[in-house]
């Protein structure tokens, strides 16, 4: 166990832990879009931007993103301070510049007194932040269907040869996870279409509610082995079952059989 | 360990005051969240079963899991889903062969039972006794045919 004080608030937090997590904790708004507990820490956004100093550090003090920044005994954090606000604000103002479509960068902007972008606004833009958590994502639940490409400012995420990714099984979990909702897909009867693929999604065998794709079930069955049959029936129905079964166990078929 | 849930079909009279309980006490940002328990209708007319989850011994919902989200609570014995760690890819739900992982349609998260942390709402509510949360050994061992 470790102790900081965070914004004057004195804390004990596990040794390793990442001050972003500490942070968010004890309910600190601190603004982060590219974080998420299912990866390693990667700081694209540089948002979680907190000043840290020491007592034995002679009033020096240091600008770290806190979502890569372990935390350390003794550490003193300011979240707000005025420097740390003023470098949020250019970032935000760069975000928004490259993303001036997005409703989510628009809103952030807005909370830090932002209306307008002092870059020039970048045209035509996917309004991608490029933050790489929803390669990160994929690459985590071992699929890895997409990537950055290109360099500079070309930089974007794309599968490969920007052909439907062959690795892709339809999940949706890079975009359900983009933090600025820009991975466009679409859902019509069985059928979804991610990425320019289009998966076909499993019908319930009993009610027709449509579940997960079928190239997801037959992953999930081969790289952790559960019978593919437990995917054909939708969790309503399931339940369904399990409350026939439980009723049979409780002896109601004998009792159903007495009554006719 | 020390406590079992245990579920009476035979009690149970359909009322549905498990999942009132159940949505009250998962409520989100104080209005009641979805719940984790079902009075669902049984194989005979006025025959109901409250199915939850039954916190199996080799849970498909983990295994189904790809970013390990969910884990055994050590102390309750329950498993849970780390909201933070969840992607939401909705495997666990399709996954779970009993139907008690529920994707949470207004607040757009996986649920699942959590035995409450170890006091289960649904069985300190229901009026009679078919959901009980009661020490292991207390239950008397009932003999059928």
């Amino acid at each position: 166990m470790v102790h900081l004080t965070i914004d004057g608030t004195r804390v004990q937090a596990k040794e390793g832990e990442m001050l972003l997590k500490v942070i968010k904790q004890l309910g600190i708004d601190v603004p982060s879009l590219c974080d998420h507990d299912a990866v390693e820490p990667f700081g694209a956004c540089r948002l979680c931007l907190v000043e840290i100093t020491k007592q034995s550090w002679d009033g020096w003090k240091k600008y770290v993103t806190s979502c890569l920044y372990p935390v350390e005994d003794g550490l003193i954090v300011n979240t707000q301070a005025e420097k740390v606000v003023e470098a949020r604000k250019t970032l935000i103002d760069l975000q928004l510049a490259r993303c001036p479509g997005s409703p989510e960068i628009q809103q952030l902007a807005a909370d830090y007194g932002i209306t307008q972008t002092s870059y020039e606004p970048k045209i035509d833009s996917d309004n991608c932040i490029l933050c790489g958590l929803c390669t990160r994502i994929c690459e985590h639940m071992g699929f890895a269907a997409i990537s950055t490409v290109d360099r500079g400012p070309d930089r974007r995420i794309a599968s490969p040869l920007d052909e439907p990714p062959p690795d892709c099984i339809g999940c949706l979990a890079c975009a359900i996870n983009c933090p600025t909702n820009v991975i466009p897909y679409t859902e019509k009867g069985n059928k979804r279409t991610i990425w320019d693929k289009e998966f076909e999604l499993i019908t319930c065998s009993k009610c027709g509610r449509k579940t997960i794709t079928r190239d997801f079930a037959r992953a999930l069955s081969k790289m952790r082995d559960i019978p593919e049959a437990y995917f054909e029936v939708c969790d309503a129905c399931h339940r369904a079952e399990t409350a026939t079964n439980m009723g049979r166990i409780a002896g109601w078929s004998r009792r159903e059989e007495a009554a006719s | 360990m020390t406590n079992r849930f245990v579920v009476t079909p035979n009690l149970c009279i359909g009322c549905r005051t498990c999942e009132l309980a159940c949505s009250f006490r998962h409520s989100v940002n104080g209005k009641p969240g979805q719940t984790r328990i079902f009075a669902v209708a049984g194989p005979m007319k006025e025959m109901w079963v409250p199915v939850t989850c039954l916190q199996c011994e080799d849970p498909a919902c983990a295994k189904s899991c790809l970013v390990d989200a969910i884990s055994r609570n050590e102390e309750t014995g329950a498993m849970e889903i780390d909201q933070e760690k969840c992607v939401k890819c909705m495997a666990c739900v399709a996954a779970c062969p009993f139907g008690c992982s529920i994707h949470d349609q207004q607040h757009h998260m996986i649920v699942k039972c959590d035995l409450c942390g170890g006091e289960p709402a649904c069985a300190q509510f229901c009026p009679t006794k078919a959901l009980v949360y009661q020490p292991v050994g207390s239950a008397k061992p009932k003999v059928v045919a």
